[in-house]
């Protein structure tokens, strides 16, 4: 699955800022340079990038199997041309198919950020770039989500399978949706109750202390490689 | 590390804490949705809970925290917690082809919970009527298809027309399903919200 991994390669090191902003212009760069020539150089940067994370590329495909289907399908379905007396055009693929491409390679470059960045850094550079109580709302609520995601799958799971033990699954479908959704979302709400009073107990407040954020010198080539890339998507903008 | 004191904490109220955890908890609750998928009969893709998770967050935490709950789910996922579909994560999905579904759940949740609850507020769900709460469900599930296939059609460079195939038509039968789960789990009482 693909989450934080401690390490020591030079994007475990960057301030998580610095990698938010070179995902961000990645992203504006190769929504902007959809073309052969422009992906291609995008290729080898995203490459790098992962090289730099030390995350194989393989892997991190991987991670993104199931947006294949769409991607592979849209080109396809473009290409199909039923009235001309062929089958398919492929010039009519080539623009979907550089789409497709474009999504593979931003998913990429934010694996490396999800395997280097952790949760806690996350979150103070979440409250870094939203002030006040929005940005505080957003922090803990990012942290709480993943404090209790395993916890609920888990719930999830116990009930598929206790539901899986008493032959629920010879039932229709819509009542297996609707049961294992009630079963669901009561020990959501229960759990929420237990966890509202608990955060009471130990005085929930709107300023607690996080991790302080600090750019090292690494972190100079890093936003120059962010700022360049947004430079280079508003040029062929503008 | 300097010492705090009691003047510089402060402390979230009783009812926002409570809506906080709510909001944290149903994020959550989507991520663990994403991994469950039901085969249905009548749709070549499997279905999962999330478009259901919309609509019960708009109807029982309110449009407001229902919509807050589904930026958080977002945000857990764009920084890493794997909680889309299949548990992938990261930027890159919400900027894939399916990103506009996604992007469009705390529209949709807080589209839902205004039309059931005629307001902002959070009123009980037992004096909505069911015209209400369809209208607020249609209109949340035509917000989700509106976006999405919007999203997927700029982000794929396709036709018009593939990205209504691709996008919307194969999941209609599905959401119907949805729509009356929704309406069952609320007319029956079955989940204590209150």
């Amino acid at each position: 699955m693909l989450s934080y991994e401690p390490g020591g390669s030079v994007a475990h090191r960057l301030d998580p800022r610095s990698k938010l902003l070179v995902q961000c212009g990645f992203a504006a760069a190769a929504f902007a340079y959809t073309t052969p020539r422009g992906l291609s150089a995008l290729t080898g940067l995203a490459l790098c990038l992962l090289a730099a994370a030390r995350t194989a590329p393989h892997r991190a495909l991987w991670e993104f199997r199931f947006v294949f289907p769409f991607l592979l399908a849209v080109p396809l379905l473009d290409g199909l041309a039923l009235t001309r007396g062929v089958w398919f055009v492929a010039a009519d693929a080539v623009p979907a198919a550089l789409a497709s491409y474009r999504v593979v390679l931003v998913a990429l470059v934010a694996a490396a950020y999800v395997r280097t960045t952790p949760v806690r850094d996350s979150r103070a550079a979440v409250q870094w770039a939203v002030p006040g109580r929005t940005g505080q709302f957003l922090g803990m609520g990012v942290a709480f989500v993943f404090r209790f995601l395993p916890v609920l799958r888990a719930d999830v799971g116990r009930i598929r399978d206790g539901y899986r033990a008493r032959l629920g699954t010879e039932r229709p479908v819509s009542e297996r949706i609707r049961t294992l959704a009630v079963a669901s979302f009561n020990r959501a709400f229960d759990r929420a109750d237990r966890f509202a009073l608990a955060l009471r107990a130990r005085c929930f407040c709107w300023n607690p202390t996080l991790p302080d954020l600090g750019f090292s010198r690494l972190d100079a080539p890093g936003i120059a490689l962010g700022a360049l890339l947004f430079a280079v998507a508003a040029y062929a903008v503008v | 590390m300097s010492n705090t004191t009691t003047s510089e904490v402060d402390l979230v109220g009783d009812e926002t804490t409570l809506n906080i955890a709510r909001a944290a908890l149903f994020a959550a609750l989507m991520g663990a949705f994403a991994y469950v998928s039901f085969p249905f009969p009548v749709s070549p893709v499997p279905v999962t809970l999330q478009v259901l998770g919309v609509f019960l967050a708009g109807l029982f935490v309110g449009p407001v925290w229902g919509a807050a709950a589904m930026v958080l789910y977002l945000l857990a996922g764009a920084l890493g917690a794997p909680v889309f579909s299949g548990g992938s994560a990261g930027i890159g999905v919400l900027l894939g082809p399916t990103g506009g579904y996604l992007l469009s759940y705390p529209i949709a949740a807080f589209a839902v919970g205004a039309v059931a609850h005629g307001g902002f507020e959070l009123r009980s769900l037992s004096e909505a009527s069911v015209v209400r709460l369809v209208a607020g469900m249609a209109l949340g599930t035509v917000a989700i298809y509106a976006i999405g296939v919007g999203f997927l059609w700029w982000n794929t460079d396709t036709t018009v027309r593939t990205a209504i195939v691709t996008g919307a038509l194969v999941f209609v039968p599905a959401e119907a399903a949805k729509m009356a789960a929704a309406i069952g789990i609320v007319r029956s009482d079955a989940i204590r919200a209150e």
